[in-house]
């Protein structure tokens, strides 16, 4: 108990000290969980408004397959990535292996079905009539479509706000695509693992609570937007 | 003017016909009112008139020009008609900010917009509502702000569909009213909906009847299901809710579609025996008003039942509210449809 308490303590003073190992870490984390985010979202969003407003062929299999894809084991999407970017592979010429870059992209196929299928629900229950009345009152697809994500911008945010809260805390991509190297591809969760291979825990508790802070942070605001949702 | 020209216009679903209209050709600027029993086709003829709804087959002509349907060409038809659904949807912000959607998309500028939407606001009387949140709205103030909302654009056609449905009476009167102020106000045809009778005939002496998604010259009311039953093969009765006969001719079909001519409807003197009179039905006035010259009664003997007669008729009964009368149906006045 008390050899927790110490390192729970040692944690704390580290942070207060802003350690510029863990700023570094903390960092990495965000930049790449924030941009494969935006890019989840730049895909997820138009491609869960088309799928769930227009009549496209095999609509049901691709929510089908969709809703499979929520459950990708991230060493899978690890192995299928590294496939293609590491050295002697379609896009080795890229020396895309071992980058934030190569987390990004991981990360981004991790969360795009989660992104898609989310806003997809979130359009399938804003009332039609909204689409009828925007049109009925002069406005073109884009007008008309701006309307329909406007009301269902709750629902939205929500399916961005919970792929942030997957990508910050997933592991297996960053491992298997980041290679774990200090101060360029070491993320929070990577780094914790190492630390608690080399039994020195400080540094893991500490990013443990950091950790902790962002998920309690993404969960408080997707509860807010859920609960607008449902206004 | 002719404003829309339709020739055998069909609208279907999965190959069931929900509107089979032969020749029709409606006049700009007038009020039109459409009725009929519900999935008569009037709220897909709403859709079709508002270019929202693509027909099956026929020719729409909009001001003699044939419809083209396409996506940019429909959307500059939309411009000019606007339609108000039966329950209306306001975006989720400010009456402002919905009233503004329509004027947007028209390229009006800022400056014109405020005063339009002022204007709109103040047609429908709903002017203090210009900052509220469109969400905390009731039933009628929705109906009112949906109205406003397409007002505000200038169309050419106004397009209601049930205005006035389940609405308590002052919200039916205001929307009446908010109908005949646009009208003489802005020129603009208006095209709507209604069950209700005397307010159509209060609106307008343009009607459109509706049956089985065609179009139909004699106008059916009272309109029930029920089944074909005899008791001596010479009499017929249509039997509705398992407890009402009505007289009808024979026919070969078991359940029937009957309309009761509601001017056929004879009220008996309360000081006839039942004797005197055979399969009568007694029930409760639920509803009077005027039409025309005449009075027109809702009264419910198990099923609602609308009765017209001439003003020396209504003073001879001295019907008031809720009052019981007794009533008989003749076998004249009765179609089989």
């Amino acid at each position: 108990m008390s050899f927790l308490i110490d390192s729970l303590l040692s944690a704390l003073k580290l942070m207060a000290a802003l350690d510029a190992a863990l700023i570094d870490i903390v960092t990495v984390s965000l930049k790449v969980s924030v941009s494969s985010t935006l890019i989840a979202s730049l895909i997820g969003v138009p491609a869960g408004f088309i799928i769930s407003t227009n009549e496209i062929p095999f609509k049901r299999s691709i929510i089908t397959i969709l809703n499979t894809l929520l459950a990708l084991p991230t060493v899978v999407i690890g192995l299928f990535v590294y496939a293609f970017i590491s050295r002697n592979s379609v896009f080795g010429t890229y020396d895309l292996l071992y980058t934030q870059q190569a987390i990004i992209i991981g990360q981004s196929i991790l969360i795009i079905p989660i992104v898609t299928v989310f806003t997809l629900s979130a359009i399938n229950r804003i009332d039609r009539r909204y689409r009828k009345t925007a049109l009925t009152l002069g406005a073109n697809q884009v007008q008309t479509a701006l309307i329909v994500l406007v009301e269902a911008r709750f629902g939205i945010t929500a399916s961005i706000v919970a792929a942030f809260g997957r990508v910050i805390s997933e592991i297996g991509i960053s491992m298997m695509l980041g290679g774990n190297i200090r101060g360029f591809t070491r993320t929070m969760t990577t780094a914790m693992a190492l630390q608690y291979d080399k039994g020195e825990f400080i540094l893991a508790v500490a990013l443990g609570i950091i950790l902790l802070s962002i998920s309690l942070f993404v969960n408080i605001l997707l509860n807010y937007f859920q609960g607008k949702t449902s206004e | 003017m002719i404003l829309y020209s339709l020739k055998n216009l069909k609208k279907q679903y999965n190959r069931r016909t929900v509107l089979d209209i032969s020749k029709l050709d409606i006049q700009s600027g007038n009020i039109y009112t459409l009725s009929g029993p519900n999935g008569a086709g009037k709220t897909t003829f709403l859709n079709i008139l508002s270019f929202l709804l693509i027909p099956s087959s026929g020719r729409l002509a909009y001001l003699n020009i044939p419809v083209k349907y396409n996506e940019k060409y429909l959307q500059q038809l939309r411009k000019s008609v606007i339609l108000v659904d039966q329950h209306p949807i306001l975006f989720s912000t400010s009456v402002y900010k919905n009233i503004e959607f329509g004027l947007k998309v028209r390229k009006i500028s800022r400056k014109k917009r405020k005063t339009i939407i002022e204007s709109a606001l103040d047609l429908v009387d709903m002017k203090m509502f210009i900052n509220a949140d469109a969400r905390h709205l009731s039933g009628g103030e929705t109906r009112r702000i949906a109205i406003a909302r397409a007002i505000a654009c200038s169309p050419d056609v106004l397009l209601l569909d049930e205005p006035t449905a389940d609405l308590d009476l002052e919200s039916r009167l205001t929307i009446e009213n908010i109908i005949r102020e646009i009208h003489a106000r802005k020129d603009i045809t208006i095209i709507f909906c209604t069950h209700d009778l005397s307010q159509a005939s209060r609106l307008t002496s343009k009607n459109i009847y509706f049956l089985n998604g065609q179009i139909h010259d004699i106008y059916h009311e009272n309109i029930f299901k029920g089944e074909l039953v005899t008791s001596n093969q010479k009499e017929y009765y249509c039997k509705i809710n398992e407890k009402i006969l009505i007289p009808v001719q024979s026919t070969d079909k078991d359940k029937i579609k009957i309309s009761i001519h509601p001017g056929m409807i004879n009220i008996i003197d309360h000081k006839k025996s039942d004797s005197d009179v055979s399969l009568s039905y007694t029930g409760r006035v639920t509803h009077l008003g005027m039409e025309k010259e005449k009075i027109r009664a809702v009264i419910d003997i198990g099923i609602s039942v609308s009765v017209l007669m001439e003003k020396a008729e209504y003073d001879l009964h001295m019907l008031r509210l809720n009052d019981s009368v007794k009533i008989n149906f003749d076998v004249d006045g009765i179609t089989i449809i």
